[in-house]
């Protein structure tokens, strides 16, 4: 039998800055037009009802908070502005504060903009005549990368809870 | 000297629990000019209004402080019991020591205490100089003014007229009916809506009692309760309502095709027609700005229906009234819009054709209607293979209406049940709700109907509707009962648009001073036991005007509003509470300050001729007066006051607040 | 009429999707818009917003700080997913004090300052509102006429509505406007506000191809002479990704895509190679040899 965490659902609320945007009623809406219904089984309205009632932990540690397209949809058409986008953002937040875990992806982003400033590397393409080019042989400017304070600062930001 | 009786009640536990009522009294009775100070468990009960009416007596108390609840209460109470004793009832004075006392500071005794004596000293002051003030009585008139000829203006008006009062029924439309004649059937008995509304449209325009003004709108509201002056604004038919006799040839000759707004625009009509199927009165009306000849304003241009017309009745020439008439009473009956769905873009309405609102279904199901009763999709003309209702479209929303419409589960269920009924079982027919709201008597009997005649309740509603080149409509929709995601192709698609404040509530807000609620709709003066009034005295409301609401609701309040009207008109004469603004003409100097702040039109400037000068001074018209005192707050001069709240008596109480718990004085001047 | 502004690039755009960039700066000044870049190449903070909200508002702002050294009001944001995550770091700095000093602190500690009076644009409503359709279609001087093509905006720039979006969430129409100054075709369809799924390529790149190769069926269906964009994600998967978007749905998917500058770029005459249409993956030639045929 599962057992509510409040003080998670609290961290959420926090999080959230209030209770509205987890304030559903179950209209299904955001689900039927969720873009990672049908290839991942993505319910939004499902994760609206679980933090409200505090089983937050669960969701925490599980994979489908990482199957949202980020598509807002949920959000724009929701009748009572409750937002399962931004309740599955917080959710990875308090995913990674936990356990760090994250899709490889976003953590090496996270390295990247460390680094460099940017979370993609420079990239050589091909042209559909299968040249190569890059940034320089296509005679677009360098921008610079952040000056040298950038890291630490950014460093703090990603300590704050 | 004036003698004082102070009473502090206990109110149960809810005052004295936090407040030391009987230190209270104490301190009373060290107030200047207090006879008698007292407390007691329940001054509202009998025993103690007794009590005050035996101190009356014995003290010769000619002032009375209560110190309990809130005005809003029984102030009404013990101004009746002083009266019986033979005091003047405006020599009350309450002082709230519940609200204001012990239910906010509920945590803090000692405070509350001193609290408690400190607006008991302020009574005490302000009651030294209340004045004497008498009710007056004014005649009104025994007539009785409806707006919206639908079925609760209909039913107020018949039950008005049957109780030997004049009516007149103001509607805005050519015909009387409402939105109740555009219905096929009637939930849950399944009516046909037609068969019971007729036979009252057709006995409140026979009526003796009652003037049918219909194609006419309230132009313009004066006066007061008992006493109102409307004019009403009757615009052209260009059609004799005596000649006509509802042939409708005109209609057949008439080269303009207009849509038809009855039939929610699916269908087209003539330039001149007959507003509705049943219409009362049935008599054509041309719209002027389609009609060929009114539009160019050339006489010389078609006028085929004044050549076929062998009644005579056209008359080109028809110009608007202007009708003035003088009411005592008004039900305010006009009704609600419904919401527009193309505002919901993602549903395709006014995109897709098979894509209807509720309304719209209506007419399509009506026998009368624009397909003779068939349910078909609009594209083709085909009866549909499925059939999906979506429900709270602009309803229970916050980006639209918060509020639910009432109205639109028992509707789909209705629609649901009539289309099962006319098409048959091979038709797939879903209904995508949220929660299902079937409330009322015999309404859940009707969803179990619904259930038993193979609707699909599906516990989910879409997220967008798409459109097939075919004219079918198909969209995902995730079921919260089987957990699976549903994908329904429709050849029509339903939408349960919700009811909505219209235009004519706004407009009657205005011309009544009949306040809204914060979602629109007209405000009731209590929302539980005052519901048939709005809160300016003399206008009643009834029906989809205050809050959305189903037929047998919309007849027991318009038949409410009747008996309250009877209630207020019936003796010929009401009172008029005394507390209003008066002018002292000596401390006058007509800067019209006064006048341009009055938000009830009640002061009225005068000139007189003294020592051969003019002298503007402003005049009070007690009976327009509400009382609210934003003339007098902003009178320079202290010319104008307010009886019962004078400056005098509010500064007063001022002064004996700051005066502090040791003040035995008097207050100043 | 003329305008400087200040411009945002993010990380798709400068590292890999080159010919969206080419075409912004080739088109724009043509209709009278001058780019400034930023001092610095910087994340939005898009990708780190999963990872912790506060230190993406952090990016953004230090983005808008950067346009700040420009000393120009105005910033042309031409990725969606950037215009979006700035937008929301925008709101939740003016939102919470305590958010606010934060940034402002840290913005401080670089010598930075926050400024909260730049407004942030879209390629579509700058062109469209800020230069307008008039103009756009005065510059016009090679008519695509008999060009039929679909547009897709996108998710990011037109929800979530509360936010202050560049078009209408159900009814987007700018994009289709600026195609039609053109006097190319712009169709309506169905799946016209489907997403393209490039956000999963972080987690699920099966299904983010999945997801674009539908829509790419899909257009295909409408038999269009093309898909028009406005994002470098979009861009991404449905041109740079095409091949692969079919493989995951079982498709052969054929469909020109091209950017929104690229097609004012043919309408302005600009050389082809000007405009990068080199390197756009998806079969393009055949939409080309219409316009110059």
């Amino acid at each position: 039998m599962a057992k509510p965490n409040l003080e998670s659902r609290e961290k959420i609320l926090r999080k959230l800055r209030g209770r509205e945007l987890i304030n559903c009623f179950q209209c299904i809406k955001c689900t039927s037009g969720c873009t990672a219904l049908k290839l991942l089984e993505l319910k939004p309205h499902e994760i609206e009802k679980l933090v409200n009632f505090g089983f937050v932990d669960e969701l925490a540690a599980s994979d489908i908070i990482w199957t949202c397209v980020t598509c807002l949809k949920c959000v724009q058409r929701c009748p009572q502005k409750a937002s399962p986008y931004h309740v599955i953002v917080a959710l990875r937040n308090l995913a990674v504060e936990r356990e760090a875990k994250a899709p490889e992806a976003f953590m090496k982003a996270v390295s990247q903009i460390l680094e460099t400033g940017l979370a993609e590397a420079y990239q050589k393409v091909t042209t559909r005549k299968m040249e190569a080019c890059d940034r320089e042989s296509l005679k677009l400017p360098k921008i610079p990368a952040p000056k040298e304070g950038f890291q630490a600062v950014f460093l703090k930001a990603l300590e704050e809870r | 000297m004036t003698r004082i009786g102070v009473y502090v009640c206990h109110c149960g536990l809810n005052i004295a629990g936090v407040v030391d009522v009987a230190k209270v009294a104490d301190y009373a009775k060290g107030l200047p000019d207090v006879a008698v100070a007292r407390h007691y468990a329940y001054m509202c009960s009998e025993p103690g209004q007794r009590m005050i009416q035996d101190d009356i007596k014995a003290h010769k108390l000619d002032r009375i402080v209560i110190a309990t609840c809130s005005p809003r209460m029984h102030e009404e109470t013990f101004r009746k019991a002083v009266a019986e004793a033979g005091l003047n009832p405006y020599l009350v004075e309450i002082v709230n020591l519940r609200e204001q006392v012990s239910w906010p500071h509920a945590h803090e005794p000692e405070k509350a205490t001193e609290k408690a004596k400190a607006l008991v000293r302020m009574g005490v002051a302000r009651a030294e100089l209340l004045e004497p003030l008498e009710k007056r009585k004014v005649s009104v008139e025994k007539n009785v003014l409806v707006v919206g000829g639908g079925i609760a203006g209909i039913e107020a008006s018949l039950d008005l007229a049957d109780a030997g009062f004049k009516v007149y029924l103001v509607e805005k439309a050519p015909s009387i009916g409402g939105r109740m004649a555009q219905l096929d059937k009637t939930f849950p008995t399944l009516d046909c809506s037609a068969c019971i509304l007729t036979p009252k449209m057709v006995d409140v325009a026979k009526h003796p009692n009652v003037t049918l003004l219909t194609n006419s709108e309230v132009a313009d509201v004066k006066g007061f309760v008992g006493n109102y002056e409307v004019t009403v604004a009757k615009k052209p038919r260009y059609v004799d309502e005596t000649k006509c006799v509802g042939c409708e040839l005109c209609v057949g000759v008439c080269p303009v095709k207009v849509p038809d707004k009855f039939n929610e625009k699916l269908t087209q009509t003539h330039a001149i027609c007959i507003y509705s199927s049943h219409a009362v009165p049935k008599v054509a009306i041309i719209d002027p700005s389609h009609c060929l000849r009114l539009k160019t304003k050339k006489k010389e241009v078609c006028g085929k229906c004044l050549e076929a017309c062998e009644a005579k009745a056209i008359d080109f020439e028809q110009k608007p009234q202007k009708i003035k008439l003088k009411v005592g009473g008004v039900v305010v009956a006009v009704g609600s819009e419904v919401f527009d769905a193309s505002e919901m873009a993602e549903f395709g309405y006014g995109r897709f054709k098979n894509v209807i609102s509720n309304i719209e279904f209506e007419r399509i199901s009506d026998a009368s209607g624009p397909t003779g009763g068939k349910i078909v999709s609009p594209q083709s003309g085909q009866a549909p293979k499925a059939i999906a209702f979506i429900q709270c479209v602009g309803s229970r929303d916050k980006r639209f209406h918060e509020y639910c419409c009432r109205v639109g589960c028992m509707v789909a269920l209705k629609q649901a049940i009539l289309a099962r009924e006319k098409l048959g079982d091979g038709v797939a027919i879903y209904v995508c709700y949220i929660d299902l709201r079937s409330f009322g008597k015999g309404y859940e009997e009707f969803y179990t109907r619904a259930r038993d005649l193979d609707v699909n309740f599906v516990a989910g509603v879409p997220s967008e509707i798409h459109g097939a080149s075919d004219g079918s409509l198909y969209f995902d929709v995730f079921d919260k009962g089987t957990n699976k995601l549903l994908e329904i192709r429709a050849g029509l698609v339903v939408l349960a648009n919700g009811l909505v404040p219209s235009a004519d509530i706004a407009r009657i807000n205005e011309l009544f001073h009949a306040s809204r609620s914060a979602d629109g709709f007209l405000l009731e003066a209590h929302p539980k036991l005052r519901p048939l009034e709005s809160s300016t005295a003399g206008i009643f409301l009834a029906g989809a005007c205050q809050a959305p609401k189903d037929i047998p609701d919309t007849v027991a309040q318009a038949s409410g509003a009747a008996a309250k009207l009877v209630d207020l008109l019936s003796s010929g004469e009401i009172e008029l509470e005394p507390l209003k603004a008066v002018v002292d003409e000596e401390l006058c100097s007509g800067c019209r300050i006064c006048e341009s702040v009055c938000p009830f039109l009640a002061v009225e400037m005068k000139s007189e001729k003294a020592d051969g000068e003019e002298k503007v001074t402003a005049e009070v018209i007690e009976e327009m007066c509400q009382g609210c005192g934003a003339c007098a707050s902003a009178c320079p001069t202290g010319a104008i006051q307010m009886k019962h709240y004078t400056g005098k008596q509010v500064l007063v109480q001022v002064q004996a607040a700051c005066a502090g718990a040791e003040a035995k004085g008097k207050g100043g001047s | 009429m003329r305008v400087k502004v200040a411009v945002f690039w993010g990380c798709c755009i400068l590292a890999s999707q080159y010919a969206y960039e080419m075409s912004v700066r080739e088109v724009l000044p043509k209709l009278g818009v001058e780019l400034v870049d930023l001092r610095e190449a910087l994340c939005c903070g898009d990708p780190v917003r999963s990872v912790n909200d506060f230190a993406a508002n952090y990016l953004s702002a230090r983005v808008l700080a950067l346009a700040n050294l420009t000393g120009l009001p105005n910033l042309l944001v031409p990725c969606n997913r950037c215009h979006f995550t700035i937008s929301e770091a925008k709101r939740a700095v003016e939102r919470d004090e305590k958010v606010r000093e934060k940034i402002v602190g840290m913005l401080k500690e670089e010598g930075l300052e926050y400024n909260p009076n730049i407004k942030v644009w879209h390629v579509i409503d700058l062109l469209h509102g800020c230069v307008g359709l008039k103009s756009v279609g005065k510059a016009v001087v090679k008519p695509l006429k008999g060009l039929k093509l679909a547009s897709h905006v996108g998710c990011q720039i037109i929800r979530y509505s509360d936010l202050g979006r560049v078009d209408d969430a159900e009814n987007p129409r700018k994009m289709d406007e600026l195609i039609r100054a053109t006097d190319a075709e712009s169709v309506d369809y169905n799946e016209k506000l489907d997403c393209c799924g490039s956000h999963l390529m972080l987690s699920h790149p099966d299904t983010a191809l999945s997801l674009a190769g539908g829509k790419v069926k899909a257009v295909q269906g409408l038999c269009v002479d093309g898909l028009v964009v406005s994002c470098p994600d979009c861009g991404l998967m449905f041109d740079s990704k095409q091949k692969e978007a079919g493989t995951t749905v079982g498709a052969k998917l054929n469909l020109p895509v091209l950017y929104l500058t690229q097609l004012l770029g043919l309408a302005l005459n600009i050389e082809q190679e000007k405009l990068g249409l080199q390197l756009n993956q998806s079969p393009v030639d055949q939409l080309l040899s219409k316009v110059s045929a």
